[in-house]
């Protein structure tokens, strides 16, 4: 029965599918010199070469509206004798992903950069750089992004031959930071080690007086290595570490990659399974923005309403804990569904706390949101205007917040979340204030989600055998994070393993956004700004 | 034939003792300030007597200097802990007791500035960023806070006839109550606003802030450690009691409470010493106790000071609801605030024009 099932699902006969046929067709007629077009589920596999790559890539993102959401590269000369660098367009209108390979001669190792057309590929092709050792053409600012200046040249770890347990002589050079000239200019560096207890990451303020006239964000103190770490190793050792990538976001890792497994091997989770997977997304998503509250009132010194939200926070992790005995939801996922059925029995009990913790968010809601001195301090603050917010992809409360209307669970529907009624708040101002909103009403409709899910959940089996999967298949994992849109690429080698893993977190577009968000605002004020996006750095950083 | 007569003797004996106790005291404001904010969270939060433990730990740790520090960092503990000792020296606990050393309130006003200024020297002394920072800013808002400092010690000087302290303090007795005079209402919010600033509360400074960028007064702190650290807080700790002092023993005098209940005479259930108005009085104006002014008997001037503790406590408490109801305020809207406490303390000197004594 099982079997039956999976196979009806291989292919689903829905709208997106119909969408994505003409949409083939539509990009053929544009482009016939394209080497390859596939289709595999949502997503249509492109091939380019070097001279159309650039002209497809500018009328993708212009013509076609397809923001930039991925770009990586992959190190394939075993098999195929050259690199690849594949830029992922997505139409969030129909749900389809759009990605485009280009091939690379490791000869040149070099390849057209896309950043005068398309703003938000800067960073992308600098990881690139950093990772693999392609170099974007016509880079405007091809400095590093991953590796700090002690790393040495030449030392790409993404390369097959790199191994992983490397320690390369590290060199004595320092990070060049953008100089802000002028009088009275001064600079201030702060991190990576903070008076509180956060993430490491380096600020550099350019100042005149208080107010800010550019921050540059160095990041990448915790690259963990998980891209290179995961490459060999097999399906199930790969969750172990997609579920570590960052520790507030482990359940929506493990899903996107769970997602991207389950579609290589062509199977759909059970339903029950898929249910529960709501309910904890959504948990993870409550508790985040819970934390995320808390700390901007912290910032401000509304020390009421802030232990009041953290207060709240341990509540959604009681709630976690009471699910599966584990407060950050590690080894609740499985590829193929859930690990056990860990609603069962709890249902009433369940129902019980959230509506508690409904019942204290209204409350605390209507006293945060109409003292006026708090209101006076987060409105205006850290404006990110709509433009900036849709052309660095910034997703998630924080682009929502700027008026970008996109919820990877209305665009790209998963799990169950199409049979679910939920709305996405949006709001158009893009200041802390609007930030706060969309993460206050999302707190609600996540709360309105698991209740849903515990009306709705049906009977049944959690998890379906994934069994041995085909090598050099390829998929994209696609949820939506409690801090935006979650991608993870994953390729499948030899004997069930990981030929290359490519996770991109909203953090890594959001972090630009910030910096331009901040300024123009006063330093005491990048705190509060900070905690309004509360962007990862593991998540960034890998 | 000596200076020493007994009643210089026993005025610097019973100095001596005032400065003692406001030394001792000096930790517990701010201990009950967090006490109180922490009840507000659902917390327990920490002792009220946590500053004393802090100190004792601090004055017995190893202090780290760093290397690029001049003379400048090592001397300044000391200053900043001299000068508030100083100044705490000049403010009469209660004016019930004789008093040797009198001092002038701008006297007390420039000892602190001069151990700001001096803890302003420090924080740039090393080099940190942050400690310019926190010294422009500490900086910037004594400048904006001094104006309206002056002018409302002035108007509460030019009613009493005096800049001298006891004497500002003894002049309320002829005033009647206090909080019922225009001038004085009006220097007493003023005055309120001016403590929030100068002893870095919430809305101008986060006492509890761990965000470097936000510091005020904890960024010129940072590089301290050890004893340093511990007469820095000390002498902080010192300044605010200083300030709370100067506004309940000027807007909330403890003779003229004792004689107001004497007035109201309520109960003349009450024993004769009074020692029964701490129970209902709580330092507000409702004390109720039989004791006249006049009589300065060894019970009244306990009596005096258990208020003037249960005044402290009180002043304390407003400070600490101040603080959870509100935010703290946008750097460049400090100004504002700092605008609104000299209008204020500005109308009070007209008034006192208008109206007189």
């Amino acid at each position: 029965m099982n079997k039956q099932e999976s196979n009806s699902n291989k292919i689903k006969p829905n709208e997106s599918h119909a969408g994505i046929t003409a949409l083939q067709e539509e990009v053929h007629a544009r482009f016939p010199e394209l080497a390859k077009s596939e289709i595999h589920g949502n997503t249509l596999y492109l091939e380019a070469n070097a001279a159309s790559y650039q002209t497809i890539c500018k009328d993708l993102n212009g013509q076609f509206a397809f923001p930039l959401v991925s770009m990586f590269a992959s190190d394939d000369r075993a098999r195929t004798g050259c690199f690849n660098i594949h830029t992922v367009f997505a139409n969030r209108q129909s749900g389809i992903l759009i990605s485009v390979a280009l091939p690379i001669d490791p000869s040149t190792c070099a390849f057209p950069s896309l950043c005068d057309l398309i703003p938000a590929a800067a960073l992308y092709e600098r990881e690139i750089h950093d990772l693999f050792g392609l170099r974007p053409m016509g880079h405007p600012n091809p400095k590093r992004l991953v590796f700090h200046g002690n790393w040495p040249k030449n030392q790409y770890p993404l390369r097959k031959e790199f191994p992983a347990d490397q320690r390369p002589d590290f060199t004595d050079e320092k990070i060049e930071f953008t100089r802000i000239d002028g009088e009275g200019v001064y600079e201030i560096p702060v991190g990576p080690v903070h008076a509180g207890i956060i993430e490491p990451g380096h600020f550099r303020f350019s100042l005149a007086g208080e107010p800010i006239l550019n921050l540059e964000a160095q990041l990448y103190f915790v690259h963990k290595g998980i891209e290179k770490l995961i490459e060999g190793k097999t399906i199930e050792h790969g969750f172990y570490l997609s579920e570590r990538i960052s520790g507030d976001e482990t359940f929506t890792n493990s899903l996107t990659y769970c997602q991207a497994v389950e579609k290589i091997a062509g199977i759909q989770v059970p339903a029950r399974a898929s249910y529960t997977r709501v309910l904890f997304a959504e948990l993870e998503r409550v508790t985040s923005h819970l934390g995320d509250l808390a700390g901007i009132c912290q910032d401000v010194a509304y020390g009421f309403a802030s232990y009041q939200f953290k207060m709240l926070r341990g509540w959604s992790y009681r709630i976690a804990d009471e699910l599966c005995g584990m407060r950050f939801l590690r080894s609740v996922n499985t590829p193929g569904g859930i690990r056990r059925d860990f609603i069962h029995g709890k249902g009433k009990n369940l129902t019980r706390l959230l509506t508690e913790l409904k019942k204290e968010l209204t409350e605390t809601e209507a006293i945060v949101m109409h003292n006026s001195l708090f209101i006076d301090r987060i409105e205006n603050t850290g404006i990110l205007k709509n433009k900036i917010a849709v052309d660095l992809n910034a997703t998630g409360p924080g682009g929502r917040a700027s008026g970008v209307d996109f919820d990877v669970r209305k665009a790209f529907p998963y799990e169950v979340y199409a049979a679910l009624s939920f709305e996405v708040p949006v709001q158009s101002d893009g200041d802390v204030s609007s930030r706060m909103k969309v993460k206050l009403a999302e707190c609600f409709q996540s709360i309105s989600l698991m209740q849903q899910v515990l009306e709705r959940i049906p009977q049944g089996i959690v998890k379906e055998e994934i069994g041995i999967l085909k090598p050099y298949h390829s998929a994209y994992g696609l949820t939506e994070a409690p801090r935006g849109e979650n991608i993870h690429y994953i390729m499948t080698g030899e004997n069930n393993t990981i030929l290359r893993y490519k996770v991109r977190t909203p953090s890594f577009c959001s972090w630009p956004a910030l910096c331009h968000a901040v300024s123009g605002n006063i330093v005491p004020d990048f705190p509060l700004i900070n905690k309004s996006f509360n962007l990862s750095y593991a998540g960034n950083d890998l | 034939m000596s200076v020493f007569t007994p009643d210089l003797i026993s005025g610097l004996i019973s100095n001596f003792i005032q400065f003692i106790l406001l030394l001792l005291l000096a930790p517990l404001s701010g201990g009950i300030i967090k006490k109180v904010k922490a009840l507000s969270q659902k917390r327990k939060g920490a002792p009220v007597l946590q500053m004393y433990f802090d100190l004792w730990k601090l004055i017995r740790k190893e202090s780290v200097v760093s290397d690029t520090a001049s003379w400048i960092f090592k001397v300044t503990p000391y200053i900043v802990f001299s000068a508030s000792a100083t100044a705490a020296l000049l403010v009469p606990v209660t004016t019930l007791l004789p008093s040797a050393v009198s001092g002038d309130i701008l006297l007390l006003i420039y000892l602190l500035a001069l151990g700001r200024f001096f803890m302003c020297l420090s924080a740039l002394d090393t080099g940190s960023t942050f400690g310019g920072m926190g010294a422009s800013r500490e900086s910037m808002i004594s400048a904006l806070i001094e104006p309206s400092m002056l002018v409302s010690v002035f108007t509460v000087g030019l009613i009493s006839g005096s800049t001298a302290i006891d004497e500002m303090m003894a002049a309320m007795r002829t005033i009647g109550n206090p909080l019922l005079h225009p001038v004085y209402i009006l220097c007493f919010f003023a005055m309120i606003i001016i403590i929030l600033a100068e002893t870095s509360r919430i809305p101008v400074d986060d006492p509890s802030t761990h965000l470097e960028l936000t510091m005020v007064h904890e960024a010129m702190l940072l590089e301290y450690s050890g004893r340093q650290l511990a007469l820095m807080e000390y002498g902080a700790a010192i300044k605010q009691l200083i300030f709370l002092t100067l506004l309940v023993n000027l807007f909330l005098p403890t003779d003229q409470l004792i004689a107001l209940a004497g007035i109201s005479g309520a109960s003349a259930a009450v024993d004769a010493v009074g020692v029964a108005g701490i129970t209902a009085g709580a330092g507000a104006a409702g004390a109720v106790t039989g004791t006249a002014a006049s009589a300065v008997s060894a019970a009244a001037v306990i009596v005096a000071l258990v208020l003037y503790i249960l005044k402290i406590i009180l002043a304390s408490l407003v400070i600490a609801v101040t603080e959870i109801s509100t935010v703290k305020f946008r750097f460049f809207s400090i100004p504002n605030l700092a605008a609104l406490s000299f209008i204020l303390a500005f109308l009070g000197f007209l008034q006192y024009f208008v109206l007189g004594r």
